[in-house]
């Protein structure tokens, strides 16, 4: 592990000709002339003159691929000085630096560690720390101790020094420490300073203890941060014109939920994301600075090592429909096929500016995924890492247990009733019973806890094996990871299976081949159908308050099998009956790309890359025989659907990438210049049968009536872009990009389109080093404008008309069959369609302050999406029902903070917060001159109100039907009968899209054990609750109790003649208002909320294993616990997200999915 | 620098590079959709589209008292007066979506094409059918530029004044039955009369004479001709000349699905109508109805407990819904609604059950009328028996168990003659029952004679302002939405989008 600089160093380095050129290169930059040096591996030329010595460094380390870790108190880094090396090796150079400096050196892996001479060291500065094991006899008092980072991993290198003096050590690699306080120190309290390059120092107060166990909290600085942009560029974060975001695995490994990207809720800056309640295999659904479109789907594009996959959202009335009755159920996204554990790194690039570069596919910003390809260090590592969690379903409803089952007052007394889901019915009273069923006697008494007695408790188990090498000239990484869930809902499940495979291996130092293959194998098990009565558990929350639910059970169905009938509305299906429903979707996927990577020169690489993403999805499900909701099948048949499903998706990229990268003085030139081409083919094929000569045989032989289509699409975009970037004294930063885009969809007119962008960006602490205060750690301000759009709006042959045979022929009077044909589709078709456009401004200033422990990242964003392509609703009379017109604008705007915060480091404690906060306001600029009172329906709620696009208003309007009030604002009544009356048209309740998004963690780090608490909030929007209208009408909601008593209501308000109403209505009659008159207002909430999402507590058991074990390097386990408990809410009975639509077409219009789960388990990590 | 010279040069190169789009015209090119179809079969889709819905069930019957609904919820609709865009819309969606839109394609792609002139001539005859319809229904309607959001790209259609519409109508019908040519190229595929060109004749003259007597209040002159035209060309003959859909599995009646599917203890039979059929001893209320006796809730709506006897019967009355109907309930005796008889769901509703569009028993119900009037010849006593005899006959289409034996059609008919001083109730009242199951023409016609009369729905809190009956159905919420300026003109011309306003043929 240790070598000391003085011996084969070289070989151990792997110092290559490509380092040395690049060393050459930035060298060279740096120190204003460029010197043509023999190209002699192995060897450093330089030639500073009055440089600053970390200025130095720097160069020194992009050079050799080395590190140097140091504290502040060994060397002054502003110190200027001079050095000229000609052809030496990295051993000469270090010698020169630093023996005038006094510093000693030691060579650790690849880090250089320097440290202050201990007193009697040699003076060549070579430094042996003590080891952890040496006992000391020495009788002076000596402390001995563990430096971990903020994994508990021991931190070697680490500066340990008495405060105020330069006397200390440095700890080894296993990050032990021993050191001999002086003498005479034992009356005044020793302070210790431990600091480390990176991480944040921490001063230690020496009581009486001989062991201190020393935690360093990272400093999040990081100036030279490497961050991966867009087509896979890496660049340095500080040359960054524009807001990203990475994110650590750790995020989304540690506690983690089944579809990965639901950890990440309330952690990003500008990141909404949303977890549905449809199950733990459903979509995510996630939105970058807000819905940019009045599209259904504003997803952001997924990009896996440099390389879009498909997302394709299949959730609940998603972005493909499905064939057969009452289907909403949802069956995933294509971020579920990513195993987290095989993650490296992540990126979010939010802006326009960000993602400029991926042109028509971007106007929602990208989240690109690096996965491993290499182990860390060299050598073979093996990781193994075992997450499991239980999952509590969570029942919010507060519903009225005082009148039970019934209508109209009156109970159920003879056999059948069909009041299964009503409430309004008598007082309880102590003996009282009721007959249910086929004369079944039992008592009338509340149920409660109907919910958790139909769901069961799920659980996820997730195991994951990687084995991985490294070594000079690249390695491997293979994970093998197997994910088990079973759902809440009985008999529901699903299962992950995922093997990936990554590679990277240099040739001949100038050709690096590296891939990777990703295979996921999914099954996901009857998804639950959610959001509709009819086959869904949603029926349990309009349930009758008295239905024992062991009898709902038990008569489920008749002696044939069919559902017996309880309830007066036949699509409510007996929640039990319901799960004879089946749907099975097997997706088998692969994915993943090569790249060969040449460099000509030092300053002149191409890289070819070629990626593929394909997977089959095959899918079978049925509508179940013998429902009440169903019509009989013909004689000699029984009723019921099947669908067999088959899909095949692939989308290939090829791609190239040419780059230049040379300083000419002071100013840094990076060009790069690529092309794209994108090849991307939908088929499918289906067939629906329906009614069976078998009963319970569901397979297309056994059908009556079959009907098979098989559809195609294929589309392509070809591409070619450039981005340039000037750097001027490595503090000023100015890049633009191009790209230009061919559509194989559009009309050949419209089909070349342009995407360009700006950005700049400006360390003002380094231009201004001087003048700024110490505490003044970085400082950098960034400008940003892009352009780019959205090429899904316009689906392959929009252009065209089509007709459809129907499957069915109809037999004519003289018994011949006969075809019918009709036209395909209600959409108008247009041929001069354009994919919408994304304009976009962002400014934005990071801080560091107070030697890093107060960290600031801001952004402001004005995004202007025009040319949007609106579905506009056409006139029935004209024969279609839609047009795709470009008319569409809309603007987003806000403002994104992360605030990261170290309150307190001290004595093996340390507490950070980060605080991440974003404010996204929308408005609607523009529908087009065709659109009557300046607003389109986009969507419409399964039980009331609407969804809107309203000129001049904010995005996601909620309309319906209010209460008809007078000019004084009183409720009017109907003088005839007493009910509420509603207003004459919609109105609207305001916007359904959060202003408000952001979390709040606090890590706690106290010797090891590590605490972190997320709590995530999103505020500001309003929801029609569909749950609660329902709740209403059937008598379950509290509010419904009034006049139950007294068997009437009597409104308070007027009638339509201004008289105070003293009209009595029926109590049922009056709640029922509601649903027949389709009013909305009772139900609109805030639908805001607070939640403490996440709790994770973990140690590292390492130290303690490894001592007895030792073959075990690291081994951590962590307790986990999401979606912990809701601090607030305001809509009733409900939690607010527990919501299954991923459309924003249907945002805010609650339909009751699946309850929320509480998710408590552990994460183990162990290391070999 | 020569190198970045050079690259830059190379870069320039590649960003003028032209051919960027090779190939792309073939790949948007649908290599298996169809981009055309024989237009016969579009005319077959839109013939099965215009069987009449469930919604005609919610609104036209039950506002001519023929059947009910007591339940609330999203139906809500006629039973309660109510205007339920929800519902009000269904004519609409169903005329223009799926009926215009295809025939306009038949007409576009048939109408300079000679050896289609047959089916050109059947597609204006439907076509026509359709649209008569629509404004029976709404009154003033996009007709002239209807069904040409693609073809001419008129995605706001204008609205014609109902008028113009009938006045087109009246010679569409009459030039196209009488250009339909036996001599021309059949068109087999036709699923009502197998392309029968003299049907198709007889169908057009019958429904000529259907609109014509349509004017009977508005314009008894231009009636009086056009009646006169019809006789001429040649109306129905015999039930043989029926336009009957025959529904199947595949392609199932539409109430007849509801009513067998969901909403089976949904509907019932008003009290008035089966008063009249009772009271009539009408032998047709044994093919019609089912009472569940002792039925205490649906699921007890069971064979079993079935009775068909006329005498069994009951109807529900009209004003309450199904929290205040146990009162009636009460009152007649049951045990529950659920014991009120219904329309046989396994008979005349059961879902492969035949549409009747236009029948002969209409048609000499329609010339009863016309020679009791004197715009035609012929014996108006002689023609109405023969309407009822008709009907009677028609019913054994629905199967064996329906059909009425000739005796007891005989008994009826002859008990029930004209009488003198009634016979426009007379008539009218049996087109009634004639046109049961046929919502828009049975409400049309009670419209247009004012018969049977009827007690006006007391249920309370109507949405009707100065009407008694529904009058029209409004405007879908839609139109308001797209096509503002020219609903907006529409309402200006004949009224307030409303229940109550008359349509034009409909004068006080």
């Amino acid at each position: 592990m240790k070598k000391k600089y003085g011996s084969r160093w070289p070989n151990q380095l792997g110092f290559s000709l490509a380092q040395g050129l690049l060393l050459w290169l930035v060298v060279g930059v740096a120190y204003a002339h460029v010197t043509h040096a023999q190209e002699n591996q192995n060897r450093l030329t330089l030639h500073a003159e009055n440089q600053e010595i970390r200025k130095v460094l720097t160069d020194i380390e992009k050079a050799a691929g080395v590190r140097f870790v140091y504290s502040s108190q060994v060397i002054d880094v502003r110190q200027k000085i001079s050095l000229h090396t000609t052809n030496s090796t990295l051993e000469e150079v270090l010698g020169k630096l630093f023996k005038p400096l006094k510093v000693a050196f030691e060579l650790v892996g690849k880090k250089v560690v320097l440290s202050a001479p201990v007193p009697g060291s040699p003076e060549t500065g070579v430094l042996s720390p003590p080891q952890a094991e040496f006992e000391t006899a020495i009788a002076r008092r000596a402390v001995s101790g563990r430096v971990t980072d903020e994994k508990n991993t021991g931190m070697g290198g680490v500066s340990v020094l008495l405060k105020g003096t330069q006397q200390g050590t440095n700890t080894n690699a296993d990050g032990g420490f021993q050191l001999d306080l002086p003498d005479g120190t034992r009356s005044s309290p020793v302070v210790l300073v431990f600091s480390f390059v990176g991480y944040l120092s921490q001063e230690v107060t020496v009581g009486n203890q001989s062991f201190l166990a020393v935690s360093l909290a990272p400093d999040n600085t990081s100036l030279d941060e490497v961050v991966v942009t867009a087509l896979g560029i890496k660049k340095q974060s500080k040359s960054i014109g524009y807001a990203t975001a990475t994110v650590s695995p750790e995020e989304v490994t540690v506690n983690r939920t089944t579809n990965f990207m639901n950890a990440l809720q309330g952690k990003v800056a500008g990141v909404n994301i949303t977890s549905l309640g449809s199950g733990p295999a459903g979509t995510s659904k996630i939105r970058i600075r807000g819905q940019s479109s009045f599209g259904g789907n504003n997803s952001p594009l997924i990009v896996v090592n440099g390389v879009p996959i498909d997302n394709t959202n299949n959730g609940a009335r998603g972005d493909v429909s499905e064939r057969g009755s009452n289907r909403t159920s949802d069956g995933g996204d294509g971020l579920s096929s990513i195993n987290p554990d095989n993650i490296e790194s992540m990126t979010v690039l939010k802006g326009a500016a960000a993602s400029a570069l991926y042109g028509s596919r971007a106007k929602d910003g990208v989240i690109m995924i690096t996965t491993k390809i290499r182990g860390a260090g060299t050598g073979i590592g093996l990781e193994y890492n075992t997450n499991f969690t239980t999952d509590t379903p969570l029942d919010y409803t507060d519903y009225q247990y005082e009148y039970g089952q019934g209508e109209n007052g009156v109970r159920p007394t003879t056999p059948f009733p069909t009041s299964g889901q009503w409430s309004f019915g008598e007082k309880f009273a102590p003996g009282m019973t009721q007959i249910l069923f086929d004369n079944i006697t039992v008592p009338y008494e509340p149920q409660r806890g109907q919910i958790n007695q139909y769901y069961r408790t799920g659980n996820t188990w997730t195991n994951t094996l990687s084995l991985s090498s490294g070594g000079e000239f690249g390695g491997f990484n293979l994970s093998v990871s197997n994910l088990d869930n079973k759902t809440i809902l009985p008999g529901s499940g699903y299962s992950r299976r995922t093997v990936n495979l990554g590679f990277t291996q240099t040739l001949a130092k100038k050709l690096t081949v590296s891939g990777n293959v990703n295979y996921s194998n999914e099954y996901r098990k009857n998804p639950p159908n959610i959001a509709e009565q009819d086959f869904s558990p949603v029926v349990l929350f309009s349930m009758a308050n008295s239905m024992p639910m062991e009898l709902l059970e038990k008569y489920s169905t008749d002696a044939n099998g069919d559902e017996v009938r309880w309830s007066r509305f036949t699509n409510r299906t007996n929640p039990y009956f319901s799960l004879k429903r089946f749907d099975n979707i097997r997706t088998d996927r692969v994915f993943g790309n090569l790249t060969a990577r040449y460099n000509f020169t030092d300053w002149l690489f191409v890289q070819g890359r070629i990626g593929q993403d394909f997977y089959s999805r095959e899918q079978d499900y049925n509508l179940p025989t013998g429902t009440q909701r169903q019509v009989p099948a013909p004689p000699g048949f029984v009723n019921g659907q099947f669908v067999q499903d088959a899909r095949n998706v692939r989308e290939l990229n090829a791609d190239f990438l040419l780059g230049a990268n040379r300083t000419f003085g002071v100013v840094g030139v990076n060009l790069n210049l690529g092309g794209n081409q994108m090849y991307r083919k939908i088929s499918r094929h289906n067939v629906l049968v329906q009614d069976f000569f078998s009963r319970n045989l569901y397979t297309i032989g056994n059908s009556r009536q079959r009907d098979a289509v098989y559809d195609l699409s294929e589309r392509q975009v070809n591409s070619l872009y450039a981005s340039a970037e000037v750097s001027f004294k490595d503090y000023f930063f100015l890049n633009g990009t191009a790209r230009n885009d061919w559509f194989s969809t559009l009309s050949p007119e419209n089909r070349s389109i342009l995407y360009p962008s700006v950005t700049a960006s400006f360390v003002f602490s380094q231009a201004f080093a001087s003048a700024l205060p110490n505490w003044f750690s970085f400082g950098k301000i960034r400008a940003a404008y892009g352009e780019v759009g959205s090429d899904t709006d316009v689906p392959p042959y929009a252009s065209n008309l089509f007709y459809t045979i129907n499957a069915q022929q109809f037999t004519s009077v003289t018994g011949a069959a006969q075809p019918l044909a009709n036209i395909s589709g209600t959409v108008v078709p247009n041929a001069n369609l354009r994919p919408m456009r994304v304009s976009e401004k962002e400014v934005g200033l990071e801080l560091k302050l107070f030697n890093n422990r107060l960290g600031l990242d801001l952004s402001y964003y004005d995004k202007l999406s025009s040319d949007q392509i609106l579905r506009a609703q056409t006139s029935d009379a004209g024969g279609y029902q839609s047009q795709l017109i470009n008319v569409g604008k809309s603007q987003n705007r806000g403002v994104e903070m992360l605030l990261t915060l170290t309150p307190l480091t001290r004595n093996n404690f340390t507490w950070n917060t980060t605080f991440n906060v974003a404010y996204n306001v929308t408005k609607v600029l523009d529908l087009g001159a065709g659109i009557s009172d300046s607003q389109i329906t986009v969507g419409t709620g399964d039980f009331t109100g609407e969804l809107r696009q309203v000129v001049g208003q904010p995005m996601g309007q909620l309309f319906g039907f209010g209460y008809l009030r007078d000019a004084q604002g009183r409720q009017v009544f109907d003088a005839g009968n007493g009910r509420p009356l509603r207003t004459p048209t919609q109105i609207a309740f305001g916007s359904a899209l959060p202003l408000w998004v952001g979390g709040i963690t606090n890590g706690f780090n106290y010797r090891g054990i590590s605490l972190s608490v997320l709590i995530d909030f999103k505020l500001g929007h309003k929801l029609i609750s569909g749950t609660n209208h329902n709740a209403w009408r059937h008598g379950l909601h509290k509010a419904t109790l009034v006049g139950r008593e007294e068997g009437f209501v009597i409104g308070n308000g007027v009638n339509a003649n201004g008289e105070v109403n003293k009209t009595k209505s029926g109590v049922q009659a009056f709640y029922e208002t509601v649903r027949s008159q389709n009013i909305a207002e009772e139900f609109v909430y805030n639908a805001g909320l607070w939640q403490l999402r996440q709790i994770t507590l973990g140690y590292d058991f390492s130290k303690l294993v490894s001592r007895r074990v030792s073959f075990i390097k690291g081994l951590r386990l962590s307790a986990v616990a999401n979606n912990v408990a809701l601090l607030k809410k305001w809509v009733p009975n409900i939690h607010p997200e527990q919501f299954g639509f991923p459309s924003d077409n249907l945002l805010g219009l609650e339909a009751t999915g699946l309850p929320i789960t509480r998710n408590i388990g552990f994460n183990l990590n162990v290391r070999f | 620098m020569k190198k970045l010279t050079s690259f830059l040069t190379a870069v320039a190169l590649l960003t003028s590079m032209s051919g960027c789009d090779k190939g792309f015209d073939e790949l948007n090119v649908n290599p298996i959709a169809l981009t055309s179809v024989d237009p016969a079969f579009q005319f077959n889709t839109a013939v099965v589209s215009t069987a009449f819905g469930y919604h005609n069930l919610q609104y036209e019957t039950i506002i001519v008292k023929q059947m009910i609904n007591p339940f609330s919820g999203v139906g809500a609709a006629g039973q309660y007066n109510q205007d339920n865009r929800g519902v009000t819309a269904a004519n609409w969606q169903q005329g223009y979506r799926n009926v215009v839109r295809e025939l306009t394609d038949v007409l576009a792609q048939t109408k300079d094409v000679p050896a289609r002139s047959n089916l050109y001539h059947m597609t204006r005859i439907w076509q026509a059918y359709q649209f008569m319809m629509l404004t029976d229904t709404y009154g003033d309607i996009p007709y002239l530029e209807a069904g040409k959001s693609y073809l001419e790209g008129i995605v706001k259609p204008k609205y014609d004044a109902q008028e113009a519409v009938y006045a087109s109508l009246l010679t569409e019908l009459e030039t196209a039955s009488a250009a339909l040519d036996a001599t021309k190229a059949r068109v087999t595929s036709d699923v009502i009369y197998s392309g029968d060109i003299t049907k198709w004749k007889r169908l057009g003259y019958s429904l000529l004479l259907r609109a014509g007597m349509r004017l009977s209040k508005v314009n008894p002159t231009k009636a009086a001709e056009v009646v006169g035209k019809a006789v001429a060309g040649g109306v129905m003959q015999s039930n043989d000349d029926n336009a009957i859909l025959r529904h199947n599995a595949n392609f199932q009646n539409p109430p007849g699905a509801q009513l067998n599917g969901g909403q089976a203890d949904f509907f019932y039979l008003a009290e008035d109508f089966v008063t009249h059929l009772k009271t009539t001893d009408d032998p047709r209320l044994n093919s019609i109805a089912v009472r569940y006796i002792g039925a205490k809730s649906a699921v007890d709506q069971k064979e079993p407990s079935a009775n068909r006897t006329a005498a069994a019967q009951i109807g529900m009355p009209q004003g309450f819904d199904n929290t205040t109907i146990s009162a009636a309930v009460k009152t007649d005796k049951l045990v529950s609604l659920y014991e009120y008889s219904q329309l046989d769901r396994s008979r005349m509703a059961n879902a492969q059950a035949p549409t009747f569009f236009v029948t002969y028993a209409q048609t000499q119900l329609l010339l009863a009328e016309a020679s009791f009037r004197k715009w035609t010849t012929g014996d108006a006593a002689a023609l109405f028996a023969n309407g009822i005899r008709s009907h009677m006959r028609q019913l054994a289409s629905y199967g064996a168990s329906t059909a009425i034996a000739e005796p007891a059609i005989t008994t009826y008919v002859g008990a029930n003659p004209l009488a003198a001083g009634k016979e426009l109730e007379q008539i009218n009242t049996q087109y009634w029952v004639a046109s049961f199951l046929n919502g828009p023409e049975a409400w049309a016609n009670f419209r247009r004679s004012g018969f049977p009369v009827l007690k006006p729905n007391p249920f309370p809190g109507s949405d009707l302002k100065t009407e008694q009956f529904i009058r029209r159905l409004t405007y879908t919420d839609a139109e308001r939405n797209v096509n503002k300026t020219n609903v907006e003109q529409a309402i200006a011309r004949q009224g307030a989008d409303l229940l109550d306003t008359r349509v034009w043929w409909d004068k006080k």
